[in-house]
């Protein structure tokens, strides 16, 4: 009974407080400050805890400090716009994505057999550089004068000027499509060269059995027929896109975010962080080098601009709605909430944070992956001892991760300007929320994003009414965080040392 | 506390021989602006001369503070993120006392030392920099203080919280009227005879002679018993305090020394620029000492300060060459270096050493010289 006290105490400190809180608070403010302050602050938690959930879960797991969360925050934001306003782009790279990906996934099919061919010592060392090699001008040729760059152009041209019978704003034509095959014709050889290339051929000290190889086969023939349906219809779908309900346009853009993120953190996660786990400083430091090539990257593709995503038809009726069934018929963009109007946009974004929070919940507490991880963050090497592939699933929660903060990014899109900056502060804000919940638990760091947006919003309430810059709000947070550090040093959830 | 064990006296000639490359780098700046005088004859305070003496100071400057930052992140192996909040603090305290203190206390006292010369300006400097000091290390304290009791990933979100809160306070528009908020101090009234437009050469040894003193300084502060406590900690922290030794008196000790430093070379960067802006308390600069360090070698002292000369040169070339978006390939060579080169240039040449050798010695075998002399 001891522990479960101990466990409860917290919680229902937490709550008394709350409920204190919100007594004096609405007695001081007054029902409509007090409703639009709070409203504001669920809002900013809301976002807070998109980024915070993924960071407090892959730091609890492998012990990464992600500090390239913030700009994978960003890249969802950006993919998710580019797919709503213009989807060309992703539509004609990711042709090349899937074939790569197709080429690769032969690697498990293809390492038993080669690491048992019998070749000498110097063709063993030199094979795989050639076949890197070969591969790197590959990919350079498939991406050559691909017509990728000014993107900043094309997806604001498309939004203003969509019609009925063409979409695509679009003043030179694009490449015919006969030509276009050779893009991810050398993708898909250039990925299997790769595959062929760290399956190490040749290489006795190497192990690998063939296993569900129908089921492998499976998966790099469906990449196969997605990479040729995507070319063939590359000209089609965005069209298709731009020509759907905004609403559902929208939905799709979230999900294309999703995606995103979960593959790109697979991808960074095996080929950056594994090798250096041995390393955990390292780590550190190699997501601070990432996060300042995204930066870069997308600034290169975008060009250093803030844009202004369109919200979905669903919150954009101008006009008020009286009653929240007005909202759903009409979607107005505010809502009159207790006499306050407030934007219906950001009570999706407190309704996201919410769907996010029990999405969570159900995967870690319901389901055997989740237990995988919660065993997994109390002890690692006990878990990896129980005969479970550990890796994989560090793999699984970094991509999940990266996944919810690509998501926060789509939805705080319509919100907050679209740049290159537009991650940092939430990432500040992320961590302070994972410090103060303790690290590994997503309790607690969706009780400190509310803590936190709540003292955001009202600390800028009470700034604005004591004339001071809403700076001094943003600095309450760290105080806030210093005093929780000072009492618990593990955080308000975390767990002991 | 146990004495040190060893109480061999280190003489003077084995410090040279010890510290010979680190001393004739020394001089080869020393001599640099005579030498290209020599070479471009464009004069001593004039044309690429001066722009090159100019390139250097920040050189200098930025070196001492990579170097403090080697102290913690290599000596102590402590991952701190707040470090330019040293650095800002040590630059605001010496923009705002010379912007708002010197020229009201300028125009009520004036000193003089029996001589008749005016030294009133001299004082000032100097009571600015003291007083940067004393702010710097006043926020280490900060810092070690809230830290006190926590470790590893806390500790550096903690720290980097911290360096954000001065970070707001700096941009904050409450304090317009002192700090500037966005857009900084700028055009500080500094002392004319120091005027780095000036008088470059005079800056230019008064910012080399900094970065000699501070490296002997903390060169014999890694060496002393108390720095061999530090790294030893790092190493084993669970057996120091078996033995004895309290980790968070050390890691209080590393802190302030590093603090200190770090606004030191902070109030010299903000006499240089003659500013003080927002964003040298920001975490990008920050993250640009961890490149330095990184990139030079972390805990070997010499390596920062060569990680901060190839930052400044690389990305003067990486810009003449990429144009405005320089960082990524940058930020590429990080990465490269993080994955493949963790030790830093000097770190990986120390491993390399016995290699390199054997190399060459097969070299001159290859060339037919005499092979060497063996005994």
């Amino acid at each position: 009974m001891k522990f479960a006290w101990k466990k409860i105490l917290p919680i229902g400190a937490a709550i008394i407080m709350v409920l204190l809180l919100i007594a004096w608070g609405w007695t001081g403010l007054g029902t409509a400050s007090f409703v639009r302050t709070t409203l504001s602050g669920l809002t900013l938690g809301s976002l807070f805890f998109m980024v915070a959930a993924g960071l407090t879960l892959i730091f609890g797991l492998m012990d990464v400090l992600n500090f390239a969360h913030g700009a994978m925050f960003m890249l969802g934001a950006y993919m998710g716009w580019q797919f709503y306003t213009n989807p060309t782009f992703i539509f004609g790279i990711s042709p090349l994505i899937f074939a790569f990906a197709s080429g690769l996934m032969l690697l498990p099919l293809i390492k038993p057999a080669l690491i048992r061919w019998e070749i000498n010592s110097k063709l063993q060392q030199n094979l795989p550089r050639i076949a890197y090699a070969l591969a790197l001008l590959m990919i350079f040729f498939a991406f050559n004068q691909l017509d990728i760059m000014g993107l900043a152009d094309t997806a604001m041209v498309a939004i203003t000027t969509t019609t009925a019978d063409n979409p695509l704003a679009e003043l030179s034509a694009q490449e015919p499509l006969l030509r276009f095959w050779v893009r991810p014709a050398l993708m898909l050889v250039s990925g299997a060269l790769i595959a062929f290339a760290t399956a190490k051929p040749g290489d006795k000290t190497e192990f690998a059995v063939a296993e569900k190889t129908t089921q492998k086969w499976i998966i790099v023939a469906a990449l196969f027929v997605a990479t040729v349906l995507l070319t063939a219809f590359r000209e089609a779908l965005p069209e298709t896109v731009l020509l759907m309900n905004g609403n559902l346009r929208f939905f799709l853009a979230m999900i294309v975010a999703v995606l995103f993120g979960l593959v790109f953190g697979g991808i960074i996660e095996i080929t950056l962080i594994r090798p250096l786990y041995q390393r955990a400083t390292f780590i550190v430091l190699m997501t601070l080098g990432l996060s300042f090539v995204i930066r870069e990257v997308v600034q290169v593709l975008w060009d250093p601009l803030a844009y202004q995503m369109v919200r979905p038809p669903f919150f954009a009726q101008p006009g008020k709605a009286e009653t929240v069934l007005e909202w759903f018929r009409n979607g107005n963009s505010t809502l009159n909430i207790f006499g306050v109007t407030f934007p219906t946009y950001r009570l999706f974004i407190i309704a996201l944070g919410l769907v996010m929070f029990i999405f969570i919940t159900l995967l870690m507490t319901r389901t055997r992956l989740g237990m995988i991880i919660r065993a997994g963050v109390q002890d690692p090497e006990m878990v990896e001892a129980l005969g479970i592939n550990v890796r994989q699933v560090f793999t699984f929660v970094f991509a999940l991760g990266i996944a919810m903060a690509a998501l926060g990014g789509i939805g705080a899109a319509p919100f907050i300007p679209v740049q290159p900056l537009m991650g940092d502060q939430f990432q500040m804000q992320g961590f302070i929320t994972v410090v103060l919940g303790g690290m590994g638990s997503y309790v607690g760091a969706f009780i400190g994003a509310l803590t936190l947006g709540l003292a955001r919003a009202f600390g800028d309430y009470f700034a604005l009414k004591l004339s001071l810059s809403p700076a001094i709000a943003e600095a309450s947070t760290v105080i806030i965080m210093i005093i929780v550090l000072l009492i618990r040093p593990s955080g308000l959830f975390g767990k002991k040392e | 506390m146990p004495e040190p064990t060893s109480t061999k006296k280190i003489s003077f000639r084995k410090i040279i021989r010890r510290e010979s490359g680190f001393l004739v780098l020394t001089v080869l700046l020393g001599l640099f602006p005579f030498v290209m005088n020599l070479i471009t004859g464009s004069g001593l305070n004039d044309g690429i001369t001066k722009y090159w003496q100019g390139q250097l100071i920040a050189f200098f400057i930025m070196a001492v503070l990579a170097m403090s930052y080697d102290l913690l992140i290599g000596y102590a192996g402590i991952l701190s993120f707040g470090h330019a909040a040293f650095f800002g603090g040590g630059a605001y305290t010496m923009a705002l006392l010379l912007t708002h203190w010197g020229p009201t206390f300028a125009s009520r006292y004036r000193i003089t030392i029996p001589g008749g010369t005016d030294i009133t300006t001299l004082i000032i400097f100097i009571a600015s920099l003291l007083a940067s000091a004393v702010v710097a290390l006043l926020i280490g304290a900060l810092f070690s203080a809230t830290s006190a009791r926590l470790k590893g990933a806390y500790f550096a979100m903690l720290t980097l919280a911290l360096a954000e809160a001065i970070h707001i306070l700096a941009k904050a528009t409450d304090f317009v009227q002192w700090t500037g908020a966005d857009e900084g101090l700028h055009g500080v009234p500094i002392p004319a005879w120091l005027n780095p437009t000036q008088f470059r050469l005079r800056f230019y040894f008064i910012a080399l002679a900094f970065l000699v003193i501070s490296y002997f300084v903390i060169r014999r502060f890694t060496n002393s018993p108390t720095g061999r406590v530090i790294v030893a900690t790092r190493e084993n922290e669970d057996r120091m305090r078996m033995i004895g030794y309290n980790p968070a008196t050390y890691r209080t000790i590393t802190f302030l020394t590093a603090s200190l430093f770090a606004g030191l070379a902070g109030a010299m960067y903000s006499l240089w620029n003659m500013s003080a802006t927002p964003s040298m308390t920001s975490a990008v600069t920050t993250v640009n000492m961890l490149i330095m360090v990184i990139l030079g070698g972390m805990g070997t002292l010499i390596g920062p300060i060569i990680g901060a000369g190839l930052m400044q040169t690389l990305s003067q070339f990486l810009y003449n060459f990429f144009g405005a978006r320089w960082p990524l390939v940058f930020g590429l060579i990080f990465i490269f270096i993080v994955l493949f080169f963790p030790y830093g240039i000097v770190g990986t040449w120390r491993l390399k050493q016995p290699d390199l050798k054997a190399g060459w010695e097969r070299f001159r075998r290859l060339l037919g010289s005499k092979p060497p002399e063996q005994q």
